[in-house]
């Protein structure tokens, strides 16, 4: 890796800045959570397709800022980043959905109705 | 070899690496570590959203109010918006630097904090208009969880923001060395991060929360 040492103006990190690839990021996440505010306040879809599809808003406008904005991809420079970033994606879905899990579970076995409560969905 | 042993060496004078190394890729290293930290943060988040998670069930809220009951949507996607467009602005500030135009980094930076503070205005005004609800976190664990996780966000954003005030004094005292360069990379990387979680936050604890 021969970068300029003398001007760090001529760093990899700097010059892979690109204003139409930040545009295009904000473009395609503001889109999509545009589209995820109309169904949600519409309500027009039955909840769990609703939510399915807010789900997959979220999962694509993640990935377009990951790709757009952060440059995680696999050019040379870049690659232990995203390598970095494909090891850290397990950790964060396991954190999350295996608490969720073991307290679905255990409010299953354990939660009684409590009069006054709105009911368990 | 025999050289060596003619000229004792001096512990205290003795030159065992050159700081200038060629092959040492200051900003490179710096990004990556910082990348790291990142992440790092991100299980911060991950534990946050596990919590949440867990404390949005029904019963989390007890009798008291559920995010359906003071969730607006459309407050909050303006809210996302002003945060969409700060990092946006920030983009801009760094393909500016590429041509090493301390005007367009500067004039991005500011209008990137101009709409970070715009981010932090509409989420205070939104927690104040909570609490005068009697939305407040005490009330049930489900409203701790919401509040933990989405102010620990807005914290995130007020770090941000002290932190352009403190690049943009560095700019203009030090121009762009070495050191002022990273730490506008780090920087970046940071506040573009803070708008990947803001996604999952806005989809999964306020859509989500105001669907339910």
């Amino acid at each position: 890796m021969s970068h300029g040492h003398s001007n760090p103006l001529q760093h990899p990190e700097v010059q892979m800045a690109s204003r139409s690839s930040y545009l295009a990021g904000f473009v395609i996440a503001s889109l999509l959570m545009l589209a995820a505010t109309i169904l949600v306040s519409g309500q027009v879809l039955p909840p769990f397709a609703l939510l399915l599809t807010i789900m997959g808003c979220a999962g694509l406008a993640a990935i377009a800022q990951i790709y757009f904005l952060l440059h995680i991809d696999i050019s040379e420079h870049n690659i232990w980043n995203t390598v970095a970033l494909v090891m850290f994606i397990p950790l964060f879905v396991i954190t999350i959905g295996l608490t969720w899990w073991m307290f679905s579970q255990l409010y299953l076995r354990t939660m009684p109705m409590i009069p006054g409560m709105p009911g368990m969905h | 070899m025999s050289s060596a042993h003619e000229k004792p060496v001096d512990p205290d004078q003795v030159v065992l690496w050159s700081d200038d190394y060629e092959g040492h890729d200051v900003i490179s290293t710096r990004t990556f570590g910082f990348w790291m930290y990142i992440l790092s943060d991100g299980m911060l988040f991950a534990t946050l959203f596990a919590a949440y998670g867990v404390l949005s069930y029904s019963h989390s809220y007890y009798t008291g109010p559920t995010p359906a009951q003071f969730v607006a949507p459309w407050y909050t996607f303006i809210q996302t918006m002003a945060l969409f467009l700060s990092v946006l602005a920030y983009g801009f500030s760094m393909a500016a630097m590429k041509t090493g135009s301390k005007a367009g980094v500067i004039n991005g930076i500011v209008a990137s904090m101009v709409l970070g503070a715009v981010f932090i205005g509409l989420d205070i005004h939104d927690v104040l208009r909570m609490i005068s609800m009697g939305v407040t976190p005490e009330v049930s664990g489900g409203l701790s969880a919401f509040y933990a996780l989405t102010q620990v966000h807005a914290a995130h954003i007020f770090v941000g923001l002290i932190w352009m005030l403190v690049m943009l004094y560095q700019i203009l005292k030090k121009g762009f060395t070495e050191d002022v360069v990273g730490r506008l990379i780090s920087l970046r990387m940071f506040w573009q991060f803070q708008a990947v979680m803001w996604v999952f936050i806005y989809v999964f604890v306020y859509l989500w929360g105001y669907m339910s």
